[in-house]
């Protein structure tokens, strides 16, 4: 009886919204996604596509947006390519034939990658979420990076810890691809400092039951500064350990991992002690990142990440971008108008505060850092450290 | 000779963790025949009901133990009454289909219930004893101490009391426990109760000084499984001193010849010692 009744309530409502909809006369942009929604990194790949949704919502509850005198809403249609780049080549090609998608997210370099063999044919704009300077250094014409090349933060990190606590580098970070990139980059720029790498023993972050052995022994050597980094609890164990087994020197956090969940493993910020990283969010103090944190908290449990921030403010980016470009459907002319689109993005919806964009499509250029002093996190410029 | 010393310890903590994983496995061995795979996610299952005992709910440490303990030897009691003995006269096949088919659920629920993060158990135990330039945290001492005094108290249990003696006259011959008399089914479940028991207590001892998230289990129990293999199947000595082995073999191998390679180390010795003892170190126990 009664579900007979709501369901009749939901039919008229359905019914009406459908005729409201249909006399505003608002056509809808498919935008695309693809990156890991299920296996190992299924929470990042949620998390970025949450950014994505948060700006979605608010646009489309504020009525959607005008190009050209015409009145669009977003709708995001997103596909799970497992981290596997393979994966995300066959849905890219699923959301521009099947979806008619102009734009597509990917959360990863070897998304991007696959992607970027065929986008300036198929004709689609790729928003990449990842650090990875080759992304946009290889000249793709259709392809925006969001956050700032991980290359930006090696010089910074150098100065400040080897200043601080001394020439010895002890390499401790995780055995993946993209922390094999960081150290083969990393090293050099130490080196070049005056440093030295006394010891070397990456570990494998996810499949490692205990940490101790491979900290010890890169405490053997007795470095001055640790070099960490993986997902952010593992780095927190790690710092964890280090500490514990007498280390008083500083870390540098490769980017991947984020101090403020880090230290919540390694027993607080005073474990940071002498450490750089990336700016925790919650750290920004830009009115942008202060209101994103607070609507992340009314929505979700937990703290919210920067991918997720980049990303919300992406979805804003483009949405400036197609009105700027007065088209949702020439993924060149939305391009061309990313720079004006910076513009326009109202201070509220970018908490990282991005006001620049390279000729090749890089966003983040001199990104902030945090430095740890006294148990406090204190925000660094990279521009202050350039050779 | 510090640094030696340091790197035993480290390796006595992780042998004792294995070993208790590997008791528990070895034991159902020696009831089912086949390997549990749903093991690793009984353990896993132990540290969410202690994380959710003590930091959730607030209680004590040994409380969160105690009660992991006895939330997960029930919960594979069920696994044995529901999916095991249902099975029983079926195709070993069938039981290692089933035990993959239980590792998947639990996986699936806890992560359904707590989500994929990693999360973080305290200890209580936060002091570090430093023994002339031996580091040696409260929680590594608790573990060695605690996973050894289990050990004790199972072996004593085994040997000297009638339900122990029934549980291993059950792994020795089959037939001839049915034939003086002992109900099969009562052991069955009393060996699966133990093995839940023991999962659960490593996995509270081992939460503290590591994450908790729902792929923990599949650390362990890749080396619990290679541990009963060099052991011998369904030995306890052998579950015990294969897990020692392990637990050296990483933390000495990975000092000293490369951290890279110490998953590769444990994997040698296994080729190694099963050419010289094609069955295990010690293959009284079964077949």
């Amino acid at each position: 009886m009664n579900l007979t009744k709501t369901f009749r309530r939901l039919a008229t409502a359905s019914a009406v919204a459908l005729a409201l909809g249909g006399a505003a006369h608002a056509e809808e942009v498919t935008i695309g996604f693809t990156g890991p929604l299920s296996g190992g990194a299924a929470l990042y790949g949620e998390n970025t596509l949450e950014g994505l949704r948060m700006a979605a919502e608010e646009i489309n509850d504020a009525g959607g947006f005008d190009v050209d005198g015409e009145n669009y809403t977003i709708d995001i249609e997103s596909l799970d390519d497992k981290y596997s780049p393979s994966q995300a080549a066959v849905n890219g090609k699923r959301l521009v034939q099947q979806y008619d998608a102009p734009i597509i997210f990917t959360p990863h370099s070897g998304g991007t990658f696959a992607l970027q063999a065929f986008n300036e044919r198929d004709g689609f704009l790729i928003m990449s979420y990842t650090s990875v300077p080759a992304v946009t250094a290889k000249g793709n014409e259709l392809t925006v990076k969001i956050p700032p090349n991980f290359t930006d933060y090696l010089t910074p990190f150098t100065k400040i810890t080897m200043d601080r606590f001394g020439k010895k580098l002890g390499v401790a970070n995780a055995t993946h691809d993209y922390a094999k990139y960081w150290t083969k980059e990393f090293v050099p720029v130490w080196r070049k400092a005056g440093g030295d790498v006394v010891s070397m023993n990456p570990m494998d972050y996810n499949k490692s039951a205990d940490f101790y052995t491979g900290v010890s022994k890169v405490l053997s050597e007795d470095p001055d500064v640790l070099f960490v980094g993986g997902a952010s609890e593992p780095t927190g164990l790690v710092v964890r350990q280090a500490r514990e087994l007498g280390f008083k020197g500083g870390f540098v956090i490769m980017d991947q991992a984020k101090m403020d969940e880090v230290a919540k493993v390694s027993g607080g910020l005073e474990s940071l002690e002498g450490s750089v990283g990336v700016v925790p969010l919650a750290e920004y103090n830009t009115p942008g990142a202060e209101r994103f944190v607070k609507l992340w908290q009314e929505k979700h449990d937990g703290v919210a990440t920067s991918e997720t921030a980049y990303h919300y403010f992406a979805m804003y980016l483009i949405m400036h971008a197609m009105q700027e470009a007065g088209s949702v459907d020439d993924p060149r002319a939305i391009r061309a108008a990313i720079p004006q689109a910076l513009a326009k993005v109202d201070p509220k919806h970018n908490p990282y505060d991005v006001t620049d964009v390279t000729e090749d499509g890089n966003l983040g250029a001199d990104p902030q850092i945090a430095e740890v002093v006294d148990g406090k996190v204190v925000i660094r410029e990279t521009a202050d450290y350039k050779d | 000779m510090d640094a030696f010393l340091q790197q035993a310890l480290n390796g006595l903590t992780l042998g004792s963790i294995y070993g208790l994983v590997a008791l528990g496995l070895t034991l159902v061995y020696g009831i089912l025949h086949v390997p549990n795979f749903a093991h690793g996610a009984l353990y896993m299952v132990g540290a969410y009901v202690s994380y959710f005992i003590m930091v959730e709910h607030g209680l004590n440490y040994w409380v969160a133990m105690l009660g992991a303990g006895l939330v997960v030897a029930l919960l594979s009691v069920l696994c044995e009454r529901l999916v095991f003995h249902p099975l029983r006269h079926a195709p070993p096949i069938h039981d290692k289909i089933a035990a993959i088919g239980i590792l998947l659920f639990l996986e699936a629920l806890v992560q359904m219930h707590w989500g994929a993060d990693f999360r973080r158990m305290p200890t209580p135990y936060t002091e570090i004893f430093n023994f002339g330039g031996l580091t040696l945290p409260a929680q590594r001492l608790l573990i060695i101490v605690g996973a050894f005094s289990l050990m004790g108290a199972l072996h004593l249990y085994l040997k000297k009391t009638m339900t122990g003696s029934t549980i291993i006259a059950m792994a020795q011959n089959r037939e001839g426990a049915f034939l003086v008399g002992i109900d099969a089914n009562r052991v069955a479940m009393m060996t699966f109760a133990i093995a839940g028991f023991l999962a659960a207590v490593g996995a509270t001892l081992f939460a503290p000084i590591n994450l908790v998230y729902p792929a923990m289990g599949h650390l362990v129990i890749m080396k619990a499984f290679v541990i009963i293999i060099l052991g011998g199947m369904g030995s306890i000595p052998g579950a015990i001193v294969g897990g020692l082995i392990i637990g050296f073999a990483e933390a000495l191998g990975g000092y000293y010849l490369s951290g890279t390679y110490k998953d590769l180390i444990a994997f040698v010795l296994l080729v190694a010692i099963l050419s010289i003892k094609p069955t295990g170190l010690f293959t009284k126990g079964v077949r």
